[in-house]
């Protein structure tokens, strides 16, 4: 089906439908709410056919081009209709946990993930192991018929929901570095997981903290193959950087476009104003034009990887000017205002500030692109 | 792209024009030898790809060539002629009593007019001026005779280049209207999207020198390169020609205006912030008559102010959106 065709066709079906799919709570709503509201869109879109595009057959899809699972997302994201959140993290994990786990299994773990009555959560960082992932210490030890994993997890979104974790483990030597880790997908109430959930200064309590002790992992639910866990967690990165990106660019074009809404209706045509306003779009065109051309890669085939890097910088920027711009055009709004226009504007300000931490920090990146890219050589 | 011009032909003709850019010591004589490899029929056949492939040539060889009238010219349905020479729109002046000759408002009301802009080397050997004039309904053309600008020194920053700044009085019964289906509009795209490829390519290069004088470079016993700040602001560089690299690249899909300006204002604030970055990384070198990055430089300065600068354009794009209340969606999948 070409984008186009299918673009058209979900519209009709998301306007038609807009009332059911519109969220159904006052104000920003809760987390319990969202992610309510998330699954009841996600089933409706699996029911009506557009869920499923994009995914293989096997898991329960349609089949077609990832191009028009991006353009489901975009649109999505564009109306806000659903937690942009929890809408990633089925394009962050599963086409990965498809690639990696045997096949009977992902037939049979992805399709409730799809249909939105699962959701799935990545234990990647740990509070020793952040910008130096593959320092990563939470232990895997072979046991009869399965691993025993102990150890501590931090920033893992949305677990209190989750079914299923994507986690990586230690299973080489402590310096065995990215040559001894390995990823295993763990339900997430196995006998010995705790979690403690992370209040976060925008208010949310997306994160937590989660410890695990002696927790046992069939041996089928290993992820690709023992110590080649960091091929399996550099595989999802292009992933998160494709669809994933292409969805919050969504989003963040229509905060923009609420920005420059707001800034009209007051009456603002000032220069300065405008040379602002100028400038953000420049920073979403930029990401938008860059992350479109990633899409189509990912469409062809293309192995997608460190160039990627590129995209992460761009959206980044493209956020945190938006967010300092809209502090800047609504005078008082974020620091003072009540209500709901309000609240979504001081939330995703402050949140706009985790953008160059989370999913590798901005020096990372930048770290990435001159010894990758650049070719620069090592750093002294 | 053209049907008549694939990819590999284009990348082969690429090497051919940066050859004969490369070799030609003047403008006159690069576009009598770019002419010779056929350059006006491939515009004809593939306006937007042959420009793009062009201008590209142009910022990496550092050439002169005038072939900016070419391009503009071809996309009013004017004839490819040296005879003919374009006056162009620029960011020149802050004064908003002036007129800026994007939007040539009082032209045809006053005798003598003002003519406003810049116009490129071949103002020399031109017969004519063209420049776009509003009657009241929009963008018409008119010439206007050139003799009497022969034989005009070029000054400024950037004095090796074809582009130098007319401002003068011109007497209404000098202009000839030139009747002729030409869209101002979509000859300021085309000229937005070649210069954004040029500004582009001028910034690659430069991120180029920048690169091998780190990897050279050595200080407290190690490559310049080694160290972190110099590598983010390499990386800096790469990240915003890459974005600015990927609309100039969209524009040759959709010849939307809107879309070509925005390329430009990117190409210039990725030319000229990988030019702060590349000079610092350069330290004194950079600085100096003999390093040849200062010749860059000074191009991306008139480049940028050509056809409009990145903060003019970004403040006036964002002001027509302030204006609507709305945002398009630019870049589709």
């Amino acid at each position: 089906m070409d984008p186009e065709t299918f673009r058209r066709d979900l519209t009709a079906w998301l306007d038609a439908n807009a009332r059911e799919l519109t969220p159904p709570y006052e104000g920003a709503g809760s987390m319990d709410e969202h992610m309510a509201h998330y699954s009841d869109v996600k089933r409706a879109l699996y029911d009506a056919g557009f869920g499923r595009y994009g995914w293989p057959e096997s898991v329960g899809g349609l089949g077609g081009s990832p191009l028009l699972r991006a353009i489901v997302g975009e649109e999505i994201n564009f109306r806000g209709l659903a937690d942009p959140n929890a809408w990633t993290m089925i394009e962050v994990l599963a086409p990965t946990v498809i690639e990696f786990a045997p096949p009977q299994m992902s037939a049979r773990l992805v399709p409730p993930f799809l249909r939105g009555e699962e959701m799935w959560c990545q234990g990647f960082s740990e509070p020793d192991a952040g910008s130096d992932l593959a320092s990563l210490s939470c232990r895997a030890s072979k046991t009869d018929g399965g691993w025993v994993v102990s150890g501590q997890k931090i920033w893992t979104s949305f677990i209190q929901y989750s079914q299923r974790c994507v986690l990586l483990t230690r299973t080489g030597e402590p310096d065995s570095a990215h040559r001894g880790i390995t990823a295993l997908l763990v339900d997430v109430d196995s006998p010995g997981i705790t979690y403690s959930p992370i209040e976060t200064m925008h208010g949310r309590l997306d994160f937590a903290e989660v410890h695990y002790d002696e927790v046992f992992v069939p041996e089928d639910r290993l992820l690709g193959e023992v110590n080649g866990g960091w091929q399996v967690a550099m595989d999802i990165l292009p992933y998160e950087r494709s669809t994933t990106f292409w969805h919050r660019g969504a989003l963040l074009h229509r905060r923009f476009s609420d920005l420059v809404t707001q800034v009209s209706d007051a009456g603002d045509f000032s220069d300065s104003s405008a040379q602002a306003v100028g400038q953000v779009l420049l920073s979403i065109l930029a990401f938008r034009s860059r992350s479109r051309d990633t899409q189509y890669r990912l469409a062809e085939g293309q192995q997608l990887g460190v160039e990627t890097s590129i995209d992460k910088i761009l959206i980044t920027s493209a956020e945190q000017k938006l967010f300092e711009t809209a502090r800047d055009l609504l005078p008082g709004v974020i620091e003072f205002d009540e209500g709901r226009d309000a609240e979504m504007w001081r939330t995703d300000y402050l949140y706009s500030k985790a953008a160059s931490i989370y999913g590798g920090t901005a020096e990372i990146q930048r770290n990435i692109v001159a010894r990758r890219l650049l070719d620069l050589g090592p750093e002294s | 792209m053209s049907e008549s011009i694939d990819a590999d032909d284009l990348a082969l003709l690429a090497a051919s024009f940066e050859a004969v850019m490369a070799d030609a010591p003047s403008p006159g004589e690069a576009d009598r030898a770019l002419h010779n490899l056929g350059w006006a029929d491939l515009l004809d056949a593939a306006p937007g790809p042959a420009a793009a492939m062009a201008f590209t040539a142009l910022g990496t060889t550092g050439s002169a060539a005038t072939l900016l009238d070419d391009v503009v010219a071809h996309a009013l349905g004017l004839p490819i002629t040296p005879e003919i020479c374009m006056l162009f729109p620029a960011t020149l002046h802050n004064n908003p009593a002036d007129p800026h000759p994007d939007d040539p408002k009082i032209l045809l009301q006053e005798d003598p007019f003002v003519v406003n802009g810049l116009v490129s080397s071949r103002i020399n050997q031109a017969t004519a001026v063209v420049v776009a004039l509003d009657d009241g309904s929009g963008p018409v053309l008119g010439a206007f005779e050139a003799g009497f600008l022969r034989n005009w020194e070029a000054t400024g920053v950037d004095p090796a280049h074809a582009y130098r700044h007319l401002s003068t009085r011109v007497r209404t019964e000098l202009m000839t209207p030139i009747e002729n289906n030409g869209n101002w509009d979509a000859a300021m795209a085309t000229a937005r999207m070649a210069l954004a490829h040029q500004l582009i390519a001028g910034a690659r290069r430069m991120l180029a020198e920048a690169r091998q004088h780190a990897l050279g470079r050595e200080q407290f016993g190690r490559p310049v390169a080694s160290f972190q700040a110099i590598r983010h602001k390499l990386a800096d560089s790469l990240v915003l020609i890459e974005g600015a690299a990927s609309v100039a690249e969209a524009c040759l899909r959709d010849p939307d205006p809107m879309l070509a300006a925005l390329a430009k204002a990117l190409a210039g604030q990725a030319a000229l912030t990988t030019a702060a970055h590349a000079q610092q990384v350069l330290g004194g070198i950079g600085f100096t008559a003999e390093h040849r990055f200062h010749l860059w430089l000074k191009r991306m300065l008139v480049l940028d102010a050509l056809f409009d600068s990145a903060r003019y354009l970004s403040t006036e794009i964002g002001r027509d959106l302030l204006i609507h209340g709305t945002v398009p969606r630019l870049i589709q999948l």
